[in-house]
């Protein structure tokens, strides 16, 4: 049962988090070796368990340039099966295309994964059940969520790294909305943006917290994302339980100054840390992999200056 | 090479065993015969619809799980147009039962039967219900509901607060042009709107204020389309960027409009329509573009042998919805939508 209990806690009541950065520079790296090193440190209670990865499938994607890259999946999902997971799904609900069999068919991710019909699960039409949020930062007061989620043992939110017009950065916070049924909210799921995208975006943290992150920014996007925008090599794989952190480092490493993006600086009061001097850095440190990406003018105010050290 | 190429080498090899370990309603199938014409629709997409409607008479969206509106209705209309449809006679009335009993009171449909608001579907039940009784208390109450529901966007308050807040360079439409949502309480969508044409098309409609309401809605449809002709979701331009169409949205929008056929823009979306039919990735994306094009008349390519490669692949991942919109494809003396006389393959 995926729904969280851990406690919502101010950050001085809460422990550090951690959060670790790998250098990955294509996609054909050993990417299983890269994760399983990385996994092996966290010490995740995953062994016989059920564990849900939610990938960002946002749409079609044949240029594999939107969504998260399918190696990317298949080598996370190889990773936790060797950690000894019982089962490892994987699962969306894409918000743009109602045609999830052409949303994966696009990716190639049958190549990289093999036969999906066991392991891929539409989110969108998964058997809904009516959930109260754990918070009231927007109006919503309950939402359908899907039973592989609610089910799972343990929620693995597996965004890429990129730029969004509405909320400044898409992570994983903001790669929760894929949770969502389109068959309860329809496509895309706008309940949620006339919730008010940040508001929604902490009521479905607080409610099912992903249990651990790993962001795709080998190649993210910049600009006019979280479609429009432009490719962006960043050579990395951020990963950590604490999803706040973890987005906080993204922002970082993409030169954008997380305290200034509304979601995360509000999730910081009760789902997670974003001051650096509570995040252990794990691996490379953000300043070899700072990577700045272009935003839209409106976005300007999040960029930290070059000199500023993040 | 895009799935559909990938799927025509397929189509030309012979057929596999389906796995049966893996497709939960294979049990309602009887043997394979890939090379009877209409086959794939007989022994394939019939068997599943008969096999995965629930003992409620409803359908969910995958076989075994618990009826929802989308679905019954997909598959209602998906056997109702057939052309011989007595045979299915039990099922379709059912259907029909669990989907009058399941109507709210104000008249609309909810997604969900534990729902207690109407939302999109209600257009879709209104159009699996019979055809013989639009004058019927059910859809009577449900058209009412349909002209009532407006979507949340476009009012004035709503068009002061969005000038304030400087956004008016995110998206271009026009705002006054309101069309139907997804949920209640939000924005009008390319999808929901037409369903909601669709559901207003019958000739027995005479209500001036639905009339206003359709023409309304078919303005939104043709003032959300993409530059270039095709639909997406309904965000035609982004920051100045233009939005990429997609199969279902257009294919929808153009069956909604089928009426203003020789606009420059239905055809400008059909020359689309028939070029990303081409290349599309899914058997859903695949069924819509057929049967748009062949009800507008156009040339398509062989559907049948691509339907059964991609089955063979996925089973469709028992996606109900995808094999009632493969039985409409597959059925072109359909009754709805009707094929164009014009149609036909190449």
């Amino acid at each position: 049962m995926s729904i969280s209990n851990q406690p919502l806690l101010l950050p001085s009541a809460r422990p550090p988090s951690r959060v670790a950065i790998r250098q990955a520079g294509r996609y054909d790296a050993d990417l299983s070796a890269i994760l399983l090193e990385t996994l092996r440190e966290f010490r995740l209670p995953v062994a016989g368990r059920t564990v849900l990865l939610k990938p960002n499938l946002v749409g079609l994607d044949p240029e594999r340039v939107i969504d998260t890259h399918p190696a990317v999946i298949a080598a996370a999902r190889e990773t936790f099966l060797r950690l000894g997971a019982a089962q490892v799904l994987v699962g969306d609900g894409p918000s743009l295309d109602r045609d999830f069999e052409a949303v994966v068919e696009s990716l190639r991710l049958r190549e990289a994964m093999g036969r999906l019909g066991n392991t891929m699960v539409d989110l969108n039409l998964e058997e809904p059940r009516r959930i109260p949020l754990r918070t009231r930062a927007s109006h919503l007061r309950e939402l359908y969520l899907p039973a592989s989620v609610l089910q799972a043992d343990f929620v693995v939110s597996m965004p890429k790294l990129k730029t969004h017009h509405w909320a400044g950065v898409t992570l994983s916070l903001k790669n929760m909305f894929g949770i969502v049924p389109g068959s309860c909210y329809g496509w895309p799921k706008n309940i949620l943006h006339w919730a008010g995208i940040t508001n929604a975006i902490l009521d479905l943290n607080s409610t099912v917290r992903p249990d651990f992150a790993i962001v795709d920014g080998i190649v993210g996007m910049e600009g006019n994302g979280p479609i429009q925008g432009r490719p962006k090599p960043c050579g990395v794989l951020v990963l950590g339980d604490d999803p706040v952190a973890v987005d906080a480092t993204c922002a970082r490493v993409m030169g954008l100054r997380p305290e200034r993006i509304e979601h995360l600086a509000k999730a910081a009061r009760l789902l997670g840390h974003l001051g650096e001097e509570k995040i252990e850095q794990i691996g490379e440190r953000i300043q070899q992999v700072r990577t700045p990406f272009a935003v839209l003018d409106e976005f300007a105010y999040l960029v930290a200056p070059a000199s500023s050290g993040v | 090479m895009a799935w559909s190429e990938r799927l025509r080498d397929r189509a030309s090899c012979k057929l596999l065993p389906v796995n049966s370990s893996f497709c939960v309603y294979n049990r309602f199938m009887p043997a394979w015969d890939e090379e009877a014409p209409g086959a794939f629709r007989e022994q394939v997409c019939l068997p599943m619809l008969r096999g995965s409607q629930n003992q409620d008479g409803g359908w969910g969206y995958r076989p075994q799980s618990r009826s929802r509106t989308e679905p019954t209705s997909w598959a209602l209309l998906a056997l109702r147009s057939l052309p011989q449809p007595d045979p299915w006679k039990e099922i379709l009335d059912r259907g029909t039962e669990w989907l009058l009993q399941t109507q709210l009171a104000d008249g609309g449909w909810p997604s969900d039967p534990d729902e207690k608001q109407g939302c999109w579907c209600t257009s879709l039940a209104l159009l699996a219900l019979p055809s013989q009784a639009p004058d019927s208390k059910a859809v009577t109450k449900g058209l009412a509901w349909l002209r009532r529901t407006w979507p949340a966007e476009g009012g004035f308050w709503w068009r002061c607060r969005y000038w304030f807040e400087r956004r008016p360079q995110l998206v271009r439409q026009n705002f006054a042009l309101r069309g139907w949502n997804w949920t209640p309480g939000t924005s009008s969508w390319v999808e929901p709107t037409s369903y909601a044409l669709l559901a207003l098309q019958s000739p027995e409609i005479r209500d001036r204020r639905l009339l206003r309401r359709r023409k309304l809605g078919e303005a939104m449809l043709l003032d959300r389309m993409c530059p270039g002709g095709g639909w997406n979701a309904g965000n035609p331009l982004v920051y100045g960027v233009a939005g990429t169409p997609a199969v279902g949205p257009t294919a929808w929008a153009l069956l909604a409009l089928r009426s203003e056929r020789s606009r420059t823009e239905i055809i400008q979306s059909l020359d689309w329509l028939e070029s990303a039919a081409r290349a599309v990735f899914g058997p859903a994306s695949l069924a819509l573009a057929h049967l748009c094009l062949e009800t507008f008349g156009r040339k398509t390519a062989p559907l049948e042998p691509l339907l059964r490669a991609s089955y063979e692949s996925s089973q469709f991942l028992d996606d109900v919805l995808t094999f009632a919109w493969t039985t409409l494809a597959l059925t072109p003396e359909r009754t709805w939508p009707a094929a164009a006389a014009s149609g036909g393959t190449a």
